[in-house]
């Protein structure tokens, strides 16, 4: 809408300055959740790509004594094994925040496609999937993921793949609800008019206009994937020691803490919450963004 | 009688946007009086709806009003707010766009009409209930005892408008504001809401301001028109003097262009040739319900459109017009008959073969943004039939577009424009440079003007008739809005309740008109001249109610519980559609014997 250009009034009324602050203040706020959200992001992909490589020390060996706590010389201490606790921080997006990306792509590709086809084809197909899908979202995630690891074996492939499984449901809802309103506007009947087969309509018009729900549940999905893969870990169905892994480290370490060792749990710990508020922050602004747009 | 009821000085409605503050409304003057009905028109976005709210000192948040109000002596703007609300809904009534929203889901109309009148006035409930339905009754709603029992959703839009307008009329106050009331409702239906609001206005004296972007209403309702042009009345004057003699440009370019259409002759006779190009034979749709029931959408439909020639199809919201249009595109497939294009039955086609054979037959819809897909270009949207019809290159379908552009009015420049970024106008055009993009040899354009602003409107009309006579176009145009029929159509063919019931040249039909629905149709017709007022004709033909569900059809003739003229052979036996003159096709059995009494007929 355009609105067309009057001289301003200033300040006249109580209700006006109101109105200006509040607008301001929100578009502030969105822009640092988004600052935000896109700068914790970024460094996680770097260190996902880099982490290791800027490591003041190798991960896996040992590099010093036991139970050192935070020092110039090993920044976040080290832990029972003599494992310095800042490299192995910044080494672990290597494959928390990888694993979780490759789910979440994966997942997202999956689910945007079967979601088009379960909500552009109505039918018994249809009702299958979605059913499918609701007795896959009726169990609990974590439970789930630690069944599918445990039958396929634990390795990275089969964690992403576990996480795969468990995400696409997600999506498929989400593009089938938005497949299900463009497929009732005119410009589908406009295009079949025109000489479209369905599967063109399906996938020329219906697909672009229906990824914005998926486009920002991915974001999302990679901090829950990070999440899932440190609560896997933590619990000894994820990773396998000493490969660096936040939930790992924190497993390892949590019974020191009663011995006042809390360095080696708490950056970690840290480090995975920080990684999710951020996925979650760049997703929150961006869905708000194109509420607003 | 003529007692002051509101003025205004210097009104102003400002709301703050992030850009500086937006002054909707600038300093209006204006005067109300008692028994007066004043229009007001403008543009979509000249401030209306917030001159008509600023009335009884309301604005949108977060908006504000400013200036003077003076209602009855009393100045509303500094009038504490307990205060405010007892003069709105007791003095001052508001009737808005959309009706089933503004009522409450929870209520049902009884209740909500006796809580406005108990708000107001010191009643019991078993005295507003009884208050409630004198109130139905007399906005015409049949059976009013079983309807103040109704919800909201089990009323039609029509209804939930008069059940609104009862509300607003419940505590009889001094000053009615309707912002466009009648916008999303069918002629008839229309009408007779207008004819009840214009008796109520005489009746009690009650003064009635009517937003609106219709000159046939204003024409045909108001006693004095304002005009409002980005927040400031440009014009106000007696609407006699108003449309002989319009002061300023807005006015004078509406009525322009409205005294060129009145001018236009009826589309002329001899244009086209007499080669059936679309026959449709005996089409059937019925329609499951969940609930089991069957709704007939269309049942026996026949028509024939000639090479070069152009019919319309008309009739009120359910009549079934948009479903014949589908069927021919078989966007739905017919339950039964065939549809004949020149020597091929397009039914027997299978859907891969119909595909191909597309191109010769394109469409228009009625909304314009929502059959573009908005994430396409304009030459994107109009290149897609060539992409699927034709091998072109990449420069000759550039090539082609510009032409297409060329052709229905829009520069070059908007290429490269999204839909969002252009005016209804443009894209209705552009979906009709789609619609011709491969040289199709018949169109349906189902109602391509009604979601347009009235210019736009005019303009689309024109280029319609400019393109029908340069490219030789022959089209069937869905619509109820028969003076645009009138002008584009050679033919002209009625629908009620999924069947045909009139048929003929247009000239023929719409001079003399047979069929009772026909009649009752082009008597709601509102045309904009106030010398020739509906409110000072007669109305012998006008039909009571609205148009039923097309759900368990009556056994006799469709309109019979409508009807004026029904009696009990009418509720009794089918009609058929028969030949009264060559060319002239009515369903109704007492028109063709001749025994039809003498209607109001509008030439």
């Amino acid at each position: 809408m355009t609105i067309p250009q009057s001289p301003p009034v200033k300040g006249e009324h109580p209700l006006e300055n109101l109105a200006d602050k509040k607008i301001k203040a929100r578009r502030w706020y969105h822009d640092k959740l988004l600052v935000t959200g896109a700068i914790i992001v970024g460094i996680a992909l770097f260190l996902a790509a880099f982490g290791e490589a800027i490591a003041p020390y190798d991960p896996t060996v040992p590099v010093g004594p036991p139970s050192v706590p935070p020092s110039t010389t090993y920044w976040f201490g080290t832990d029972t094994s003599g494992l310095d606790v800042f490299s192995r921080v910044i080494s672990a997006p290597r494959i928390d925040v990888t694993l979780a990306v490759s789910a979440a792509v994966l997942s997202g590709i999956l689910g945007t496609f079967i979601g088009l086809m379960a909500g552009f084809y109505r039918g018994v197909f249809s009702g299958f999937i979605m059913r499918v899908s609701d007795v896959l979202q009726a169990f609990p995630v974590f439970i789930l993921a630690m069944v599918l690891v445990a039958l396929s074996g634990r390795n990275l492939t089969n964690l992403i793949f576990a996480l795969t499984f468990l995400y696409t449901p997600i999506f498929i809802r989400l593009t089938r609800a938005e497949v299900l309103t463009q497929r009732e506007r005119a410009y589908v009947e406009a295009a079949r008019a025109a000489g479209n087969s369905d599967l063109k309509i399906a996938i020329k018009h219906v697909l672009p206009n229906s990824l914005t729900p998926s486009l920002i549940q991915l974001s999302v999905t990679v901090g829950f994937g990070i999440l899932l893969t440190a609560g896997l870990s933590f619990v000894g169905a994820g990773v396998r020691p000493p490969n660096p892994e936040w939930g790992l480290m924190i497993a390892n370490s949590a019974p020191q803490l009663v011995l006042g060792e809390w360095w080696t749990s708490l950056f970690p710990g840290i480090a995975v919450s920080l990684t999710v508020v951020g996925f979650a922050a760049l997703s929150n602004a961006i869905e708000r963004r194109v509420a607003t747009s | 009688m003529n007692e002051r009821i509101l003025a205004t000085k210097g009104l102003t409605v400002t709301y703050p946007t992030v850009q500086g503050s937006f002054t909707a409304v600038n300093g209006v003057n204006l005067e109300l009086n008692s028994g007066e009905i004043v229009g007001l028109i403008g543009e979509s976005g000249s401030g209306k709806t917030s001159l008509a709210l600023g009335l009884l000192a309301l604005a949108r948040y977060p908006g504000r009003v400013s200036g003077s109000i003076d209602f009855l002596g009393q100045e509303l703007l500094t009038l504490p707010e307990e205060k405010l609300r007892e003069i709105r809904g007791r003095s001052i009534g508001l009737i808005t766009q959309k009706p089933r929203q503004s009522l409450n889901p929870f209520q049902n109309v009884g209740t909500q009409i006796g809580r406005v009148y108990r708000a107001h006035v010191d009643a019991s409930k078993a005295q507003a209930q009884d208050h409630a339905i004198e109130l139905l009754e007399n906005v015409g709603i049949n059976d009013p005892q079983r309807r103040i029992k109704a919800y909201p959703h089990e009323l039609s839009g029509g209804m939930a408008q008069r059940a609104l307008i009862s509300m607003a009329l419940s505590a009889q106050p001094q000053l009615l504001v309707a912002d466009e009331p009648t916008s999303g409702l069918d002629v008839t239906i229309q009408a007779q809401f207008l004819d009840r609001m214009w008796q109520r206005a005489e009746e009690t004296g009650t003064a009635v301001l009517l937003v609106t972007q219709d000159l046939g209403i204003v024409a045909n309702y108001c006693d004095r028109v304002l005009v409002l042009e980005n927040g400031k009345l440009v014009e106000d004057a007696p609407t006699r003097e108003f449309f002989a003699n319009p002061t300023d440009a807005y006015s004078k370019k509406v009525l322009s262009l409205a005294g060129e259409r009145a001018q236009a002759e009826t589309a002329s006779q001899e244009a086209g040739s007499q080669t059936p190009l679309i026959r449709l034979e005996g089409l059937r749709k019925t329609f499951k319900l969940d609930d089991g029931k069957v709704l007939s959408a269309v049942s026996d439909v026949s028509l024939t459109v000639m090479q070069g020639r152009s019919l319309g199809l008309v009739g009120e919201s359910g009549s079934g017009k948009t479903t014949v249009g589908r069927l021919i595109l078989r966007l739905l497939e017919a339950d039964e008959g065939d549809i004949w294009f020149r020597d091929t039955d397009l039914t027997a086609m299978s859907t891969r073969e119909f595909r191909e054979f597309r191109s010769k037959i394109q469409v228009v819809f009625q909304d314009p943004f929502d059959s573009l897909n908005p994430r396409w270009s304009v030459e994107k949207a109009i290149s897609e039939p060539l992409d699927l019809h034709t091998k072109m290159s990449k420069a000759e379908k550039a090539q082609r577009v510009s032409e297409l552009l060329d052709q229905v009015g829009l520069s070059a420049d908007v290429r490269g424009s999204r839909p969002s970024g252009l005016s209804a106008g443009q894209q209705q055009r552009v979906c009709l440079a789609r619609a011709l993009s491969t040289e199709p040899d018949f169109l349906v354009l189902d109602e391509p003007t009604s979601a347009l602003p009235p210019v736009a409107r005019v303009e689309m009309i024109a280029l319609l008739k400019d393109l029908r006579e340069r490219l030789g176009l022959s089209f069937i145009f869905i619509s109820h809005d028969l003076s645009t029929v009138r002008e584009l159509c050679q033919d002209v063919a009625v629908m009620y309740l999924s069947q045909i019931v009139e048929m003929g040249p247009t000239s023929k039909v719409f001079a003399h008109p047979e069929h009772p629905y026909t009649r009752a149709l082009l008597d709601s017709v509102l045309f904009h001249d106030p010398l020739d007022r509906r409110v000072d004709r007669e109305h012998l033909g006008a039909l009571e109610g609205e148009i039923p569900s097309p759900i368990d059809l009556p056994k006799g003739c469709y309109l019979a519980g409508r009807c004026p003229f029904a009696e009990d052979r009418c509720r009794e036996e089918p009609q058929l559609l028969q030949i009264t003159e060559p060319d002239h096709l009515v369903r109704c059995w007492k028109s063709v014997e001749g025994i039809l009494s003498g209607a109001s007929v509008v030439g």
